[in-house]
């Protein structure tokens, strides 16, 4: 392709600077021309686009009536292009200037803006844009001189296959299982390592702090509140980092968009975007990384709507909830009762998608036109920009709310200081609206404050459920070791990490959904307090409630406080109205 | 006809956008104005979306945003 710059620059009246974005071509003298031209603003003189007579009368008269009716506006925007605005009618415009109210102006208004509308037979909008348009194309026809075909061999070649009618899904979805198993079976082992990590940083603070004597109360919020908030958001590092810079790969690849042509049929069907799908389906891995996964989608509508549905997907940290409870009331169809609260996400994630795109979300008109790009491989410099944007962004605007939160519910779980598990504060409140669970099957306070912990994150209902329902506290004994010998042990840790990250790519099975067993008396105890009824009702009310506040501070930060209360309400209401169906219906069935 | 009854491989001239506000200025900026050639490459795997090529690059629409194109068939 050839670009005639003098004939561009004279036929635009301004400077044109070519440049190579990939390469980064150009750019010095694109900075070195735009600061030359700020330090002379009188030399700055683009041309005027002529619309033709008629259309300079009418901009003529209007400007005429402004002048008379209201010279502040003048004084605050540019007159032609306030002009051209009203005349097409723009009604952001129109608000914003406060002359939607003065129905005289608008009355005038409309004597201008009639004829014109009679004569060409079309909204102003649309003439104007064919105006422009027309001009813009006859100036790219005669100073761009192209070769007859732009894509490449190489681009045709592969989606020849890639969108291929009968392998384009299959693909898709091949790749997205890639995608998985390097965040969760590769980025694993550093989640794990960063977790060992804070242990031993709380644990060394621990015992410097019981040198200078500090009080215990003081200790333990210090390690397990602060340090243990900390974790909290690191932890999720590896895991939103890997599934973004596969996403900037996929979408600076072209990839993505073919994801979107191949996959839009099905999310169009319940009033989302094609791309949609990838961060929905990264949500069954971790729903965290999905919100920022949205940044794929192009308008507002579609990234809140995919952002309000992500928390349908089961998320892997609430299967270990399921396994416990599965194994110990389904026996050997635990398997399909997890199955079916996979599936339960998925059907309500469908009927919420239509719902939300019929009502709250209904003004809004999706587009999909979307360019399918020739592939390329994406720059280094490109991949780690967005990808340390993303994590920035997290740790940033996510991470201090998330820290800020999780001091508050140790402050819940451990005041009064030392009291026993039945007279904490978290107790407490489990005690005072358990009755609202009641109808749902499980109006215990055991049950309801492990949800209330659960908001944390949703395997730490598992880990309630223990403390609460062992019958005695158990010691846990500690290996007496140096600094030293210990600060080792991280490091040959994080090498280790590595190695199994490297180990578990070449490895077919997958540890994403894998689940620890844990053993104790307490097992029996939660035996005694559900039916395999009220167990099926907790494990759906698991499922749809909170994913968690991660979750929760990440879609605040990238989306406001707006929607995060959005996403409250519906996940208080939904999983409370499916528990109950599910509970009473189970009921009158005389299932259980 | 529309360019949404456009078959694969078969090739349309742009006559006139029947539709205003977002969608048009949305298909104008992506190229889509009266007298260009478009060529429609393939159907999605499901039968919606549509892969065009119009001034030699490939672009994606819905076939409901395509019944917004009015074309003339060219041989």
């Amino acid at each position: 392709m050839e670009i005639n710059i003098k004939g561009l620059e004279e036929a635009l009246g301004i400077n044109v600077v070519p440049t190579v974005a990939t390469k980064g071509e150009g750019v010095k003298e694109l900075l070195f021309t735009v600061k030359k031209i700020a330090g002379n603003k009188e030399g700055y003189k683009p041309k005027i686009l002529n619309y033709g007579e008629k259309i300079e009368k009418a901009l003529e008269n209007l400007e005429e009536l402004i002048k008379k009716e209201n010279m502040e506006l003048v004084a605050k925007y540019p007159s032609r292009w306030l002009c051209l605005k009203l005349l097409e009618g723009d009604e952001l415009i129109l608000k914003e200037t406060g002359l939607i109210n003065n129905s005289e102006f608008l009355e005038k208004l409309e004597k201008i803006r009639e004829p014109l509308i009679k004569t060409y037979d079309e909204d102003i909008e649309s003439i104007l844009a064919d105006i422009r348009y027309g001009l813009a194309h006859g100036i790219v026809k005669e100073m761009v001189k192209k070769k007859e075909k732009v894509t490449s061999d190489f681009t045709e070649r592969v989606d020849k296959i890639v969108l291929n009618r009968i392998l384009g899904i299959p693909i898709f979805l091949a790749i997205m299982w890639l995608v998985f198993k390097l965040a969760f079976d590769f980025g694993g082992p550093f989640c794990d390592w960063i977790d060992g990590f804070i242990g031993f940083i709380g644990k060394w603070v621990s015992v410097g702090l019981d040198n200078i004597g500090a009080a215990e109360w003081f200790k333990f919020l210090i390690v397990d509140g602060i340090i243990g908030g900390v974790g909290a958001v690191l932890v999720f590092v590896p895991l939103i980092g890997i599934f973004m810079l596969a996403i900037t790969f996929l979408e600076g690849s072209g990839y993505l968009a073919r994801a979107a042509f191949v996959m839009d049929r099905i999310m169009h069907s319940f009033g989302l975007h094609g791309k949609s799908f990838i961060p929905l389906i990264i949500g069954f891995g971790c729903n965290v990384p999905s919100i920022y996964g949205t940044r794929v989608l192009e308008t507002d509508r579609d990234r809140k709507l995919t952002a309000l549905l992500c928390p349908c997907m089961s998320c892997s940290a609430r299967l270990p909830v399921y396994v416990l409870f599965a194994g110990l009331f389904f026996a050997q169809y635990g398997g399909t009762v997890i199955w079916s609260l996979y599936i339960l996400g998925i059907i309500v994630a469908v009927i919420l998608g239509i719902i939300l795109s019929k009502t709250i979300y209904k003004g809004m008109k999706p587009i999909f036109v979307m360019e399918l790009p020739p592939y390329r491989m994406p720059t280094l410099k490109y991949l780690s920009i967005y990808t340390w944007e993303k994590l920035k962004h997290f740790l940033i605007k996510a991470g201090t709310f998330i820290l800020a939160a999780s001091i508050l519910v140790w402050v819940l779980l451990n005041i009064p200081y030392g009291a026993p598990k039945d007279k904490t504060l978290l107790a407490g409140i489990g005690k005072a609206i358990s009755p609202v669970f009641s109808p749902l099957g499980f109006g215990k306070w055991e049950a309801v404050s492990a949800l209330v912990t659960g908001i944390v994150a949703k395997e730490v209902v598992v880990t309630t459920m223990a403390e609460i329902y062992s019958a005695k506290k158990e010691k846990e004994v500690e290996e007496k070791t140096s600094f030293g010998q210990d600060l080792k042990e991280q490091i040959i840790g994080l090498s280790s990490a590595f190695k199994e990250a490297v180990k578990n790519m070449f490895s077919l099975k997958s540890g994403i959904f894998e689940a620890e067993e844990e053993e104790g008396g307490w097992k029996a105890n939660i035996r005694k307090a559900f039916t395999p009824l009220s167990v099926y009702s907790y494990l759906v009310f698991v499922l749809l409630y909170w994913p968690c506040m991660v979750f929760a501070f990440a879609l605040r930060a990238e989306f406001g406080w707006k929607l995060l209360g959005q996403t409250f309400l519906i996940y208080t209401l939904l999983p409370w109205i499916m528990s109950f169906l599910v509970y009473n219906i189970g009921k009158l069935l005389e299932i259980g | 006809m529309k360019l949404s009854e456009l078959k694969p491989k078969e090739k349309g001239k742009i006559v006139k956008l029947t539709i205003t506000g977002s969608l048009k200025r949305r298909l104008m900026d992506m190229g889509i104005v009266p007298g260009e050639i478009v060529y429609v490459e393939k159907v999605a795997p499901l039968g919606d979306p549509i892969d065009i090529v119009i001034k030699n690059y490939h672009l994606s629409l819905r076939k409901s945003e395509a019944e917004n194109i009015e074309v003339e068939e060219v041989k």
